[in-house]
């Protein structure tokens, strides 16, 4: 069985849900957690639509590598794309205390990928922006939580 | 993802399924707005929503935001862990009514 998946998609609607299938089709041959399975799908989300919104201006959507690889004690997803220098990480954490009616739409995506990943860290290389993520399987791949997986 | 809507009294009952993310908000938001058209009282059942991400926060706190403007009350209940997650960790749980059944839901509009 393979442990790891690498696809390359464009940045648009399309390339996002072809991702996510991907990684839906992996996390179920491998078993993965349900919480560990819905933060990795929450995290591609957020890079994917990042990456479409910041990509490259006035041109064609950016191109995005997504490797995810398994092994005995942690997910690893490497996602490259070839847009304008962004770090997703090197921003203040919103506001998350406001009233309703203050909240400004947007903001929270990069955020949430910070705190549902264990480890998260960006670098700039070679013209690409490289974010890799690591998700813990705490309690091994083949424990399955029974919470409506 | 799926939507199903159903009314019970004045109440809208709206179950979402799946997943809430950057490929099913647009339909989400346009049914959600369908059916604030005419509801003042809105239940969402998260019972079979798998995980949410910011595109779907945004649609909800859309709606809420909406809702509040015209007088009108959201409630939720069936929140998986993983949601719960990212309902504290956006700060989500103190600005939405989540209420731990559809009774309780249903109870509280």
């Amino acid at each position: 069985m393979r442990h790891e998946i690498q696809m390359s998609v464009d940045a648009d609607p399309s390339g996002l849900r072809a991702v996510s299938t991907a990684f839906a089709e992996f996390a179920e041959a491998h078993s993965l957690p349900a919480d560990v399975r819905r933060s990795i799908n929450i995290s591609l989300d957020e890079l994917l639509a990042n990456a479409l919104s910041h990509g490259r201006t006035g041109r064609d959507p950016c191109s995005v590598t997504v490797e995810v690889r398994l092994d005995e004690e942690r997910v690893t997803v490497i996602f490259t794309d070839d847009g304008t220098p962004f770090d997703p990480f090197g921003r203040e954490a919103p506001d998350t205390t406001l009233p309703v009616e203050m909240r400004p739409i947007g903001g929270l995506g990069l955020h949430l990928v910070g705190q549902l990943m264990d480890e998260v860290s960006y670098q700039r290389r070679d013209g690409h922006n490289v974010v890799v993520l690591v998700k813990q399987l705490v309690n091994g791949q083949d424990t399955d939580f029974t919470d409506g997986n | 993802m799926q939507i199903s809507t159903r009314t019970t009294n004045d109440i809208s009952i709206v179950a979402i399924a799946g997943s809430l993310d950057s490929s099913t908000s647009p339909e989400a938001q346009k049914s959600l707005a369908q059916v604030l058209t005419s509801a003042k009282k809105v239940v969402l059942d998260f019972s079979a929503l798998d995980y949410i991400s910011s595109a779907g926060l945004r649609v909800l706190l859309g709606a809420a935001k909406q809702l509040r403007a015209s007088g009108g009350t959201l409630g939720l209940f069936g929140l998986n862990p993983s949601v719960r997650e990212v309902f504290e960790i956006s700060g989500f749980s103190s600005i939405l009514s989540v209420y731990p059944s559809e009774s309780d839901a249903l109870g509280a509009m």
